[in-house]
């Protein structure tokens, strides 16, 4: 694919010789299939992403919930008043916003950087790279409803929990067991460390192919200028995928910002500390779990959706001003 | 013509969201139960227990169909971890015509009319023979809604061995129980004597911010003459002194409590205590024998208390066969059927006649005391001195009352301070009821 | 110089092997753990050690899921099948569709609804499962409810867009010149051309949609139309825990995957690579 872009590139020059008025007559013609090949997609985004974003506005300014029998009451901007103000929400909430963004800031550097160096190590022209891109790779195709449990078990409390085990075997019996997901100290960590496994290998296959799209001569132009191995990487490799980091690092951020299924397994089936875990949306959907509560997960929905849009619009920003910079 | 465009989108979206709402508004409404011919085919939803419990369920639902031909009943079983939760989450009309609920959750289903009140659906006969817990469980602004199979039984474990091997003396009866003093002092006798330095399991694996906290440990509240709710009020009840006294007390216990990680703490002999449910018996008494001893939980100050309670059986509300489903929980309420559930899950029977057969939990039984503390049982709301088995609160703000307790016990075990996290529970228990109108 | 090189190739073996063997042991503890006895599972490095090895634990899972009330193991990879299957297909149907429009078509409107796709990307299905909870709680335990909310998707779209956006032109504007509409032409030319963003497409989705928890949870309870991943949590919810079938349950639940993965990794590998470096 990639060895003929520069063919198709040519062909696509020649493209804008061909007659104009023909050209412009089909593209009028375009309107009605256009529209009809976008709606499908369109009206399946309006109806199950954008809308329940105002629904979820409605639902917080009343008493609602599922099977209602009584009139719904309205409360107005309770919830949001309590989210902010109110220490019995304010202080959960805050907690599981704080915890999101400590998710983020370490999830997106650390998983970013590792699939970098794991792109880096795989791009040597040592023979059987393919056999270890495999082994990196696998994680990603498990879910993770089934990763959360294995890892339950590797960060299990007692000492036939095998990073006991191992951190046992290495300090040679000095240090006790820890409870790594019960500990506040040690539970987003044990948190960020599987969500790594599961998803690097995606970000690595990604900047991989990235790293093949360089033309071996700029390393060779490099190499006459006797640039050593880390001024290498960093006047040809980095600058050869920018973009395809930029990409990464979004896609990144939008995972880490919806991390749920892991923290809601590990709160309720491995006594993992709530207060150091919990999520934003482990907190919405708490809401309506454990309380029926629709009107509170509601307005948590809300505040986090804004957050969210106002984040990435931020960021997109001020990738691209970098890199047009 | 961007003015144009954005003419384009709005109303789409705006149509969108009116479909999408209009969606939701049609669903609503609850269905009222008919009483039916008592012919048909009924849908029964239980949770998923054991494999044993679910071959006992499954026996009897086929028992049901082959000793009638009247109705037909398909039964269904549900994922237990999400089985309370499902519930609430389904609108009435799609409710089965017979459901199993965890106890403490019937009062928030009649309050959002997911029930419908068993007289005349089901037999009078069946109603006479439930036991006391068993009806008080059920019963919900006077009406009963809601039979169980069996009851569920609270209490420590002691292994006999460890005990004298430390000498230290331990309770024989109810009126006996360990004064909070002489608990305190025992773990530390039987730490010292234990090469972990551990002398309690609470199984703690089960994850004290769920229904086992509240369950096992709300207890020692009641005990301690305080409670979780009076009159729609926390406040000033959960977070009174005596509350907080006898959750303190607990926390203070932690030190000698193994975490329990792998099950195993009691069972093995790694501590002498093990702080559990009547669920536990089949393999502890296969892993002690005769050093099993069953003994109260510790006197906080009022005489000791302990959790009750369990899963229980209802009529959904939309149930057009009322009279049919009545008839299947008159037959799933019998002796054998209540024998076999209770021979696969070591429960106390929830029938005078069942229970008065099982000899586990009569006198020389293997849980003879805690059988003897479910005879002196009371609801929440009318706790007396010589009452021992208290049911949790009867009331549609429960789900808040065992998620807010919950997660302060948790909390304060972790080591936050017990009378800021009772004081946050209290006020967001209130908070609750005032919001729904105290759930008039 | 050569001993450098080869000294530097043993090096890289090296930390390539570790970084392998640490990626790899959570994967083998899995699938080891599922021939053990529960208590050979969680047992330190012992974890490790193939003891005591028998399908005894494959056995228990396909027992307690084999009637009719609880619902059976294959019924459940069925529903599973059904479900990822209706939206990978649909999804590629609609999706591919819209991005075509996007990208090549030009109508009055097209940059600012473009512009709700791209914000809509950064929404997380978890932030709209509230509400929609609400909104479809009518249509409670169908295959249609885990169904419909996935079928259109923001990122989808973006993937079909950029694709298209850098493919060949010109072979398109000849269809077009040669009478062919604009449905046509990419039904006939651009599709056909465009195999490695369909086939990301179809993996991110089948991915996604395979290891679904959360909405099925909230919407499904009847044994009939529950997928497989939440069966899972159903047998690690029961105390004590049976780890040997939870980890023979969860081998069957990544297996087929895992399988397909590795018959076809070289184009799973290079269909995603190839289509996410057009960004």
């Amino acid at each position: 694919m990639s060895t003929s872009l520069p063919a198709r590139e040519g062909a696509t020059a020649a493209g804008p010789s061909s007659p104009r008025p023909r050209r412009r007559n089909w593209r009028n013609r375009d309107r009605l299939p256009a529209i009809l090949m976008s709606l499908p997609a369109i009206v399946g985004l309006l109806v199950f992403v954008a809308a329940p974003f105002v629904v979820a506005i409605i639902l917080s300014f009343f008493n609602v919930h599922i099977g209602q029998v009584r009139p719904p009451q309205f409360l107005g901007a309770t919830y949001y008043i309590r989210l902010f103000t109110d220490p019995i929400y304010s202080g959960p909430f805050l907690r599981s916003l704080l915890n999101n963004f400590t998710f983020a800031i370490v999830v997106i550097p650390v998983q970013t950087g590792l699939a970098l160096a794991l792109a880096v190590l795989l791009n040597s022209k040592l023979r059987g790279m393919p056999v270890f891109r495999t082994f990196f790779f696998m994680p990603v195709v498990f879910p993770m409803a089934l990763v959360a449990v294995i890892w339950r078990l590797i960060f299990e409390r007692s000492d036939s929990g095998l990073l006991n085990a191992g951190v046992h075997f290495i300090t040679a019996g000095v240090a006790p067991a820890q409870d790594w997901l019960g500990s506040s100290a040690t539970a987003m960590g044990s948190i960020i460390l599987l969500s790594i496994w599961q998803g690097v290998g995606f970000q690595m296959i990604i900047i991989l192919a990235a790293l093949q799209e360089i033309p071996p001569d700029r390393y060779e132009a490099a190499q006459l200028d006797r640039a050593n191995a880390w001024q290498r990487f960093r006047n040809v490799t980095v600058p050869g995928i920018r973009n395809t980091l930029i990409f990464v690092i979004l896609l990144t951020t939008i995972y880490a910002f919806r991390v749920y299924d892991q923290v809601y397994i590990l709160i309720k089936t491995a006594s993992a500390n709530q207060d150091a875990v919990q999520t934003v949306l482990y907190q919405a959907t708490s809401a309506v779990f454990d309380q029926n509560n629709f009107s509170l997960a509601s307005a948590i929905t809300v505040v986090f959706f804004v957050i969210i849009v106002a984040i990435t619009l931020i960021q997109r920003a001020l990738l691209r001003q970098r890199n047009e910079g | 013509m961007s003015n144009f465009q954005r003419g384009r989108v709005w109303p789409l979206i705006a149509v969108a969201a009116a479909a999408a709402l209009g969606l939701a508004g049609c669903s609503s409404g609850g269905g009222t139960a008919a009483a039916g011919d008592g012919t048909g085919n009924i849908v029964i939803w239980a949770h998923q227990g054991q494999d044993s419990e679910n071959a006992a369920i499954q026996a009897a639902v086929a028992g049901f169909n082959s000793s009638q031909s009247k109705v037909k009943a398909t039964l269904k079983i549900l994922s237990s971890d999400t089985y309370t939760t499902t519930i609430t989450n389904t609108p009435t009309d799609k409710l089965p015509d017979v459901l199993e609920m965890d106890g403490p959750t019937v009062a928030a289903d009649v309050y959002n009319q997911k029930l419908a009140p068993l007289k005349g659906l089901v037999a009078d006969s069946t109603i006479a023979n439930a036991t006391g817990g068993s009806i008080a469980e059920g019963t919900s602004h006077g009406k009963l809604y809601a039979l169980a199979m069996y009851d569920s039984a609270l209490g420590i474990y002691g292994n006999k061995k460890l005990l004298d091997a430390a000498g230290v003396k331990y309770p024989t009866s109810i009126a006996t129980a360990w004064t909070a003093d002489e608990f305190t002092a025992a773990l530390k006798t039987l730490a010292a004597a234990s090469p972990t330095g551990k002398a309690l399991d609470i199984n703690e694996q089960y994850g004290l911010g769920g229904e086992w906290g509240t369950y096992a440990f709300a207890p020692l509240v009641w005990s301690a003459g305080g409670n979780l709710i009076e009159g729609n009020k926390a406040s000033g009840v959960l977070d009174s002194t005596k509350s907080i006294d006898a959750i303190s007390t607990f926390a203070s216990w932690k030190p000698y409590i193994d975490p329990n990680a792998d099950g195993n703490a009691f069972p093995s002999g790694r501590v002498a205590l093990g702080w559990g449910g009547h669920w536990l018996y089949p393999a502890y008494s296969k892993a002690l024998g005769a050093d099993l001893l069953d003994l109260p939980l510790p006197n906080m100050g009022t005489g000791t208390k302990t959790g009750a309670g369990s899963w229980t059986w209802g009529i959904g509300a939309g149930t057009k066969h009322g009279k049919a489903a009545g008839a299947f929980l008159d037959y799933l309420l019998n002796d054998a059927n209540i024998k076999a559930m209770t021979d696969a899950n070591g429960a106390a029977p929830a029938t005078k006649t069942a229970f008065a057969a099982d000899k586990t939990y009569q006198a020389g039984g293997g849980l003879a005391l805690f059988g003897e503390q479910l005879q002196h049982a009371c609801p929440s709301t009318a706790i007396t001195a010589d009452c021992v088995a208290v049911y949790r609160p009867v009331t549609p703000g429960y789900p808040t009352i065992t998620a807010k307790f919950g997660a302060a016990l948790s909390a304060i075990y972790g080591g936050a301070d017990t009378k800021e996290q009772l004081g946050n529970a209290a006020k967001a228990i209130d908070q609750n009821y005032s919001d729904n109108g105290d759930f008039k | 110089m050569k001993t450098r090189k080869t000294l530097a190739a043993v090096r890289g073996y090296a930390i390539l092997t570790v970084l392998a063997a640490l990626m790899f042991a959570p994967i083998y503890y899995l699938i080891i753990g599922s021939f053990k006895p529960s208590a050979e599972v969680l047992n330190g490095f012992g974890g490790f050690l193939p003891v005591d090895l028998s399908f005894n634990n494959y056995a228990k899972v396909f027992a307690s899921l084999s009637s009719d009330s609880t619902g059976y193991f294959l019924q459940y990879v069925l529903n599973s099948l059904t479900i990822s299957g209706v939206i990978v297909i649909v999804g590629l149907v609609i999706n591919s569709m819209a991005g075509y429009a996007f990208a090549r078509l030009e109508w009055m409107g097209r940059d600012k609804v473009f512009l709700i796709v791209v914000i809509l990307v950064i929404v997380p299905f978890e932030s709209a499962a509230i509400p929609l909870l609400f909104m479809l709680q009518g249509e409670r335990d169908t295959l249609l409810v885990q169904i419909i909310p996935f079928l259109a998707n923001a990122f989808s779209v973006y993937l079909f867009y950029t694709s298209f956006l850098s493919s060949n032109a010109s072979v398109e504007e000849a269809a077009r010149i040669d009478g062919l509409g604009a449905f046509g032409t990419f039904v006939r030319v651009v599709a056909p051309n465009s195999k490695p963003v369909f086939a990301t497409v179809a993996i991110l989705t089948f991915l996604s949609s395979w290891g679904q928890f959360l909405w099925p949870s909230l919407t499904t309870s009847d044994p009939a139309v529950r997928p497989l991943p939440l069966e899972m949590g159903a047998f690690s919810g029961l105390q004590p825990v049976d780890w040997g079938a939870v980890f023979a349950f969860g081998t069957m639940l990544v297996l087929p995957i895992l399988i397909l993965f590795l018959a076809f990794q070289r184009f799973f590998v290079q269909s995603v690579a190839s289509s996410a470096v057009k960004e």
